[in-house]
């Protein structure tokens, strides 16, 4: 299944990456939870006595402890289908365990109209169980599947998990009032926390508009920790400050629902809504300015810079030509203007140069 | 009637029992984690929100590890009693208990699961020859 040495891994590493994505085991979303199982399986080895591994052995092995996970999970599914049940329960698995220890053999094996409570191998888990030392896991294990950072964050789980016990509780008890002011408890948890996922939506929105999210928020919370402003830009900072000051405002209600209570009610957040709604639109209309703002400074400068190599006699048209010559950088300009401005330009120098 | 009732005493005790068995599983953490069980049963299509259960199907495994990682151990053992005996001095500095193939696949096939240590093709003659690079 694996090769014995570490100078084979790198190839195998290459080959596992262009294996087909059907193959359960060997897929790249399963590198994480195979790393675990290794963790688990090593963790298991040590405890039996072995001071060490061979990389290979216990990749094999944590491989085949998930394929036995795997096929518990088969046969006790199997099983509970057959019994016209989607859920399984205890007797679908001790049924997957036999199946899977058949081979083995177990206590009780051979009776043909045993009884699946009093299984063998039940009772030799239960004996192992009372054996084994309790070693806990090295790592907290985070709930599976992991989610990228870059993907936004899961909504609240009364979102989702509510509505399930919304129906239950509509198809149980019929106990008039107390089972209604159950129901509107359960809305208006489920509105709450439907308005904290809109919130989050928008306040990842507005994270979003800048090109690097953390630095940006690092500016708002600090002015002191902002990029520093150049020599040019003076006239503008001024302007940018107020929108980014209720930036700062708006951002911060909504980052209080976020962490904070979940205890409070609706109308509470009215007001963070409206704040929040207004500022969004704010910092829009602050961004769109600040790129209005920006453009003609960066001209300016680079006007300067043309100036000083420039001469001094043809400074008015020298200038303009400049200032084209920049438009056309900024692509505002397609390419058939800009030959034709390099004609004029050709044509003016030679004429200015004739005049000397 | 005497045989009967003992036999229904006897599914009783069994009965409580097993459901004793699943309610220490809630005390019990097994050494392979919830999420990982959960993960793999719930890719086989398995579904059951009980956590006993998927405690039951974390201790079942670790038996199995357990289990066949002792089997590993003892072959590992027997290997070195038997290479000890034939030239004790040189083997003095390697007698670690590794985990390798060999003892693992010997095992395995105890289990039904058959594994065979791939051939290794070396790209030149001195790429697999110190031992120490070749061990972890």
């Amino acid at each position: 299944m694996n090769n014995g040495c570490l100078e084979n891994r790198k190839k195998e590493h290459d080959n596992s990456q262009k294996r087909p994505k059907s193959y359960k085991f060997g897929s790249k979303s399963d590198d994480f939870a195979l790393a675990i199982a290794k963790v688990a399986v090593a963790q298991l080895c040590e405890s039996v006595g072995f001071q060490s591994f061979h990389l290979s052995a216990l990749e094999t092995l944590s491989d085949v402890s998930v394929r036995y996970i795997y096929s518990i999970g088969k046969t006790a599914n199997l099983s509970a289908n057959l019994a016209g049940r989607v859920e399984g329960n205890v007797f679908d698995i001790i049924h997957g365990l036999e199946d899977l220890g058949s081979n083995l053999g177990f206590s009780g094996a051979s009776d043909v109209d045993r009884c699946v409570v009093s299984s063998g191998v039940v009772k030799d888990i239960t004996h192992f169980v009372g054996v084994s030392d309790f070693i806990p896991f090295a790592y907290d294990v985070p709930g599976f599947p992991v989610v990228k950072d870059w993907l936004p964050a899961f909504p609240d789980p009364e979102t989702y998990a509510t509505r399930l016990s919304v129906e239950n509780e509509t198809m149980g008890v019929s106990n008039g009032k107390k089972t209604e002011s159950k129901l509107e408890r359960v809305e208006r948890k489920m509105d709450r926390s439907l308005l904290n996922l809109q919130l989050r939506f928008a306040h990842n929105e507005n994270k979003g508009g800048s090109s690097h999210g953390s630095g940006y928020v690092a500016t708002e919370s600090n002015p002191y920790l902002a990029a520093p402003l150049h020599v040019g830009e003076k006239e503008v900072s001024p302007v940018v400050l107020p929108t980014k000051l209720s930036n700062e405002v708006a951002l911060r209600n909504p980052v209080h629902v976020d962490v904070g209570n979940h205890v409070s009610v609706l109308e509470t957040f009215a007001p963070a809504i409206e704040a929040m709604k207004s500022g969004l639109c704010d910092s829009d209309n602050g961004k769109k300015k600040l790129l209005y703002d920006q453009r003609p400074t960066v001209r300016f400068k680079i006007g300067i810079g043309k100036k000083s190599l420039g001469t001094i006699s043809d400074f008015g048209s020298q200038n303009e030509e400049d200032l084209l010559k920049i438009a056309s950088w900024f692509g505002n300009d397609n390419e058939k203007d800009d030959k034709k401005r390099r004609v004029e330009k050709i044509l003016k120098e030679s004429v200015e140069s004739s005049k000397e | 009637m005497n045989h009967n009732r003992q036999s229904n005493d006897g599914k009783h005790d069994d009965d409580s029992a097993l459901s004793d068995f699943l309610a220490s599983l809630m005390d019990y953490t097994p050494t392979i984690p919830d999420e990982l069980v959960e993960h793999y049963l719930a890719k086989s299509g398995f579904q059951c929100p009980d956590v006993r259960l998927i405690r039951l199907v974390a201790v079942a495994t670790q038996k199995f590890v357990a289990e066949v990682a002792n089997d590993a151990l003892q072959h590992c053992k027997a290997r070195q009693a038997a290479v000890v005996k034939d030239k004790r001095e040189k083997q003095q500095k390697d007698k670690r208990l590794i985990l390798t193939m060999d003892d693992l696949s010997k095992s395995l096939r105890e289990y039904g699961v058959n594994v065979k240590q791939q051939e290794y093709f070396a790209d030149s003659p001195s790429t697999g020859i110190d031992p120490a690079t070749r061990d972890e």
